[in-house]
């Protein structure tokens, strides 16, 4: 074609007879992919313990207490804050007890002790908490 | 900095300034509007992840090497990938190779299409910048439901990748592409042929194909000066073997050429999206890799959206590289607008730098030592550093 | 016209209040319309006042090594300019509130106060963005004026006088867009220059010199320049509907006039890339200036003939 001017004229035109290309997220909600990569979940029944998903998360984002081997008792704790979605953990767990899900993906919250979850038996929770109260496995250095 | 009479006028540019997404520091003196002198200064968001990578596992460099840089994610966790199997002595299966390109070739495309959209910002034409970087959605939709994430996909694992592709995702990416080259027909045809905004890119800033090779510049800046330097063609790695690409060149070496060059390679890179989805061959999606990776040494080097990337990495045997060096396109092409600006006028300038698409972040590997009062810059020896740390706290202490 | 009848329409309509909201609305069509072309959403309908109240409230840092009288008293006589250019205008299609032989000259000089205000206040700082958008803006100033001038003086000419009211009473009777397209054209680019809009934007191109003359306003001043802008934005509009749209008539359906126009002005907007500064003085001499001659050349063969 000619070299001309108003080249983007058929897209201003099209755009006066048509909505915004931006969403309305707040008021309407966002459709997410079905692979969405969001918050973790963990499911005990397989667990062994073996606390490879710890050691692989690239930002510490994971801790793995050991209560009971025999007994599988055992917590997960989970720094939803630190977590960069990588999804490195699911593929580490030889077991597939790890998951994440897409929904609900709005993680916002407006304290920072939201973010920490403590995944297992209550009581079994209740007892890490009582004999570490907080342990932080810090970023490596 | 402050002298305005005994080096002319100094326009500072950076390291806050509104063409300037991300930090850097240039210099121009300017005589009228004319640039006659040019200087560039580096490392304002030099993070020193190479340093941080020896402190990490292997698996778990894969994801802070993914964070080199913010646009070309996967191309930086696919070298490092490479670079650990080369020194393992495996390699992916070929249906993980094909994935890691399909996801390397949707990167390019929301990469050209952000730089179209980012030069198109710097020339005043913020409609193009608008509606391509609406349109760059479509690709970051994609991307997002291929892999889960929009931005740092994680796609790669070492030896292999995280997912595989099904017809769902296939069928929406075919979709999405027929999308995108409708567009993309569309934007060659306004950067080639839009009187206005040629008056901003014909004829500037040109780079002659002896200037290129001297300056080194890499990708589709020095593919705009006829440079044939693509590494997909002349080093295929990964799939790019099975799934070959033709290059993208011209000869002009100016804004425009630089402009139809990258729009080109959207061309291509739409057509091998669309054969890997036709032909992916079949098999597992990955290999394990020991937590232990033989001692050696492995040099990759990759085509990034922007140019070459390349790494080099050591292993003394253990969990952990010993060392990693990063070399990302933007440090080789940076020489070329700082030669390139002389002579031009001041309004060019953005548009010059904006050409070779830059990326400070991934390129800052350095930090430079200046001398506030000469304006001198110097060097220290790593003793010299390491003496100066520890005088440094000893008289933060005292 | 009495003492309380003049401050009335000097200070509340179609002056002074009145003049600065229809700015404020204005300015907001015009972000608006040029989202819509973009495909954006835009600002709603109060983000151009909450601006304005913004940098009101907020505190004015006045840098070192400027001249504070003048760094205080450009913007206010940037405003007063544009706000006083307005009581010689047909406002709202309603005639002027005031004129005489000759106005409409001092209507250019006083639309022209505010370009002159942001050029003298870019020069007043030591900011070097400020001095090179300064320059650009001056420069700007003498590329596009003249045409400008001669484009509007083109309808002086066949209305057989230099008065606003006449001029309209004139254009009432001929629509002055069918008989002289090329001073049209060139009065409404001349229009987008005045305003810096783009591509005319140069001296303000943000990413090269930041803001350009205002880089170092801030609070106050700013809200000023700001506030001009807008209100030149309507007085231009006005004119330029008064002079080639017909002439005065309803108010509704000069709103619409003025807002057709600015229709126009946001399309190109949206459609040209911005001009470098040589380039923009380049086409307005080149072009525009040849433009209005050739109108002119065929004004004065038709009254000889
Ligand atoms: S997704 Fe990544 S960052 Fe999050 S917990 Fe798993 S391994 Fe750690
Ligand atoms: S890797 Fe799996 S099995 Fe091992 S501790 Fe983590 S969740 Fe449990």
């Amino acid at each position: 074609m000619r070299k001309r001017f108003g080249t983007m004229l058929p897209d201003i035109c099209r755009s006066l007879f048509r909505r915004p290309a931006t969403g309305d997220y707040p008021f309407v909600a966002a459709v997410t992919p079905e692979r969405l990569r969001g918050r973790l979940e963990w499911d005990p029944a397989a667990c062994t313990g073996c606390g490879l998903c710890a050691m692989d998360c690239p930002a510490s984002a994971l801790a793995v207490a050991v209560l009971d081997r025999k007994a599988r008792r055992f917590v997960l704790q989970y720094h939803l804050d630190r977590c960069i979605f990588c999804g490195q953990c699911v593929v580490s767990c030889r077991q597939g007890c790890l998951r994440m899900t897409g929904t609900p993906w709005e993680l916002a919250a407006l304290t920072r002790e939201t973010f920490v979850t403590y995944f297992g038996d209550p009581t079994d929770v209740e007892q890490v908490l009582a004999v570490k109260p907080e342990e932080d496995p810090g970023t490596p250095g | 900095m402050t002298d305005n009479t005994a080096q002319g006028f100094t326009v500072p540019i950076g390291p806050q300034h509104p063409a300037l997404k991300e930090p850097g520091h240039f210099q121009f003196t300017v005589d009228g509007e004319i640039v006659t002198r040019a200087y560039v200064r580096l490392g304002y968001a030099h993070r020193g992840i190479e340093k941080a990578a020896e402190a990490r596992s292997w698996t778990q460099n894969l994801y802070l090497l993914e964070r080199v840089c913010g646009i070309c994610s996967h191309i930086h966790a696919l070298a490092y990938s490479l670079a650990v199997e080369q020194l393992a002595g495996v390699e992916a299966p070929p249906r993980a190779q094909a994935i890691r390109v399909l996801v390397a070739e949707l990167e390019r495309i929301h990469s050209h299409f952000l730089w179209m959209g980012v030069s198109a910002h710097e020339a005043g034409f913020d409609t193009l910048f608008m509606y391509s970087w609406r349109d760059r959605e479509t690709v970051m939709d994609l991307l997002e439901g291929l892999t889960g994430n929009r931005v740092n996909y994680s796609a790669n694992l070492l030896g292999g990748v995280k997912f595989d592709l099904q017809a769902a995702q296939a069928d929406s990416i075919r979709r999405g592409l027929d999308f995108l080259e409708q567009r993309t027909r569309h934007y060659l045809d306004v950067v080639s042929n839009d009187a206005m905004f040629l008056q901003r890119t014909r004829g500037i800033g040109v780079m002659t194909r002896a200037q290129a090779e001297v300056m080194g510049a890499v990708g589709p800046t020095a593919r705009a000066s006829n440079v044939g330097r693509d590494l997909r063609v002349e080093a295929p790695y990964a799939a790019y073997r099975d799934f070959p690409v033709r290059m993208a060149l011209d000869e002009r070496g100016d804004l425009e050429a630089r402009f139809e060059v990258r729009i080109r390679e959207l061309f291509e890179s739409f057509r091998l999206i669309r054969q890997i989805l036709d032909d992916l061959p079949p098999g597992e999606l990955g290999v394990r890799l020991p937590r232990r990776i033989p001692a050696g040494e492995a040099v990759v080097r990759l085509e990034a959206p922007r140019g070459e990337v390349y790494y080099f990495v050591k292993s003394n045997g253990g969990d952990r590289p010993e060392r990693l060096k990063v070399r990302t396109p933007t440090i080789c092409n940076l020489t070329s607008v700082v030669r390139l600006a002389v002579g031009h006028q001041l309004a060019d300038v953005p548009m010059i730098l904006a050409g070779i698409d830059p990326c400070f972040s991934c390129n800052d590997r350095l930090v430079q030592l200046y001398q506030e009062e000469t304006g001198e810059g110097r060097s220290m020896s790593w003793k010299d550093l390491r003496q100066y740390g520890i005088d440094f706290y000893a008289r933060r202490q005292a | 016209m009495n003492p309380l009848a003049a401050l009335f329409a000097l200070l509340i309509f179609p002056g002074g209040l009145s003049l600065l909201a229809a700015g404020l609305v204005y300015e907001w069509v015009d972000r608006k319309l040029l989202a819509g072309l973009h495909n954006r959403v835009g600002p709603r309908w109060f983000q151009p006042l909450a601006d304005a109240l913004k940098l009101l409230v907020k505190e004015e840092v006045v840098p070192e090594g400027v001249n504070q009288a003048l760094f205080i008293g450009l913007p206010l006589v940037a405003l007063a300019g544009a706000l006083s250019a307005a009581v010689y205008v047909p406002l709202a299609g309603l005639a002027p509130v005031h004129s005489f032989p000759g106005d409409l000259i001092v209507v250019l000089y006083l639309l022209s106060l505010l370009t002159l205000g942001m050029g003298l206040a870019g020069t007043n700082t030591l900011d070097r963005f400020s001095l090179i958008g300064a320059t650009r803006t001056l420069t700007q100033v003498f590329s596009y004026e003249a045409p400008f001038l001669m484009a509007l003086l083109g309808a002086a000419v066949v209305a057989g006088s230099l008065s606003v009211s006449e001029i309209c009473a004139y254009a009432g009777e001929h629509w002055l867009i069918l008989t002289q397209p090329l001073g049209f054209v060139v009065a409404l680019i001349g229009l987008m220059g005045k305003l810096e809009m783009p591509p005319f934007d140069a001296p303000e191109a943000h990413t090269e010199i930041v803001a350009g003359a205002l880089t170092e306003y801030s609070g106050r001043g700013l809200a000023f320049f700001h506030l001009g802008r807008s209100v030149e934005l309507v007085v231009g509009l006005t004119l330029v509907a008064a002079v080639y749209l017909g002439g005065l008539s309803s108010p509704v359906w000069f709103a619409v006039k003025t807002l057709a126009l600015l229709l126009v002005m946001v399309g190109l907007q949206a459609l040209l890339a911005r001009l470098r500064i040589d380039q923009t003085v380049g086409l307005w001499w080149r072009y525009g200036a040849l433009l209005v001659l050739v109108q002119w050349l065929v004004l004065i063969l038709i009254q000889r003939s």
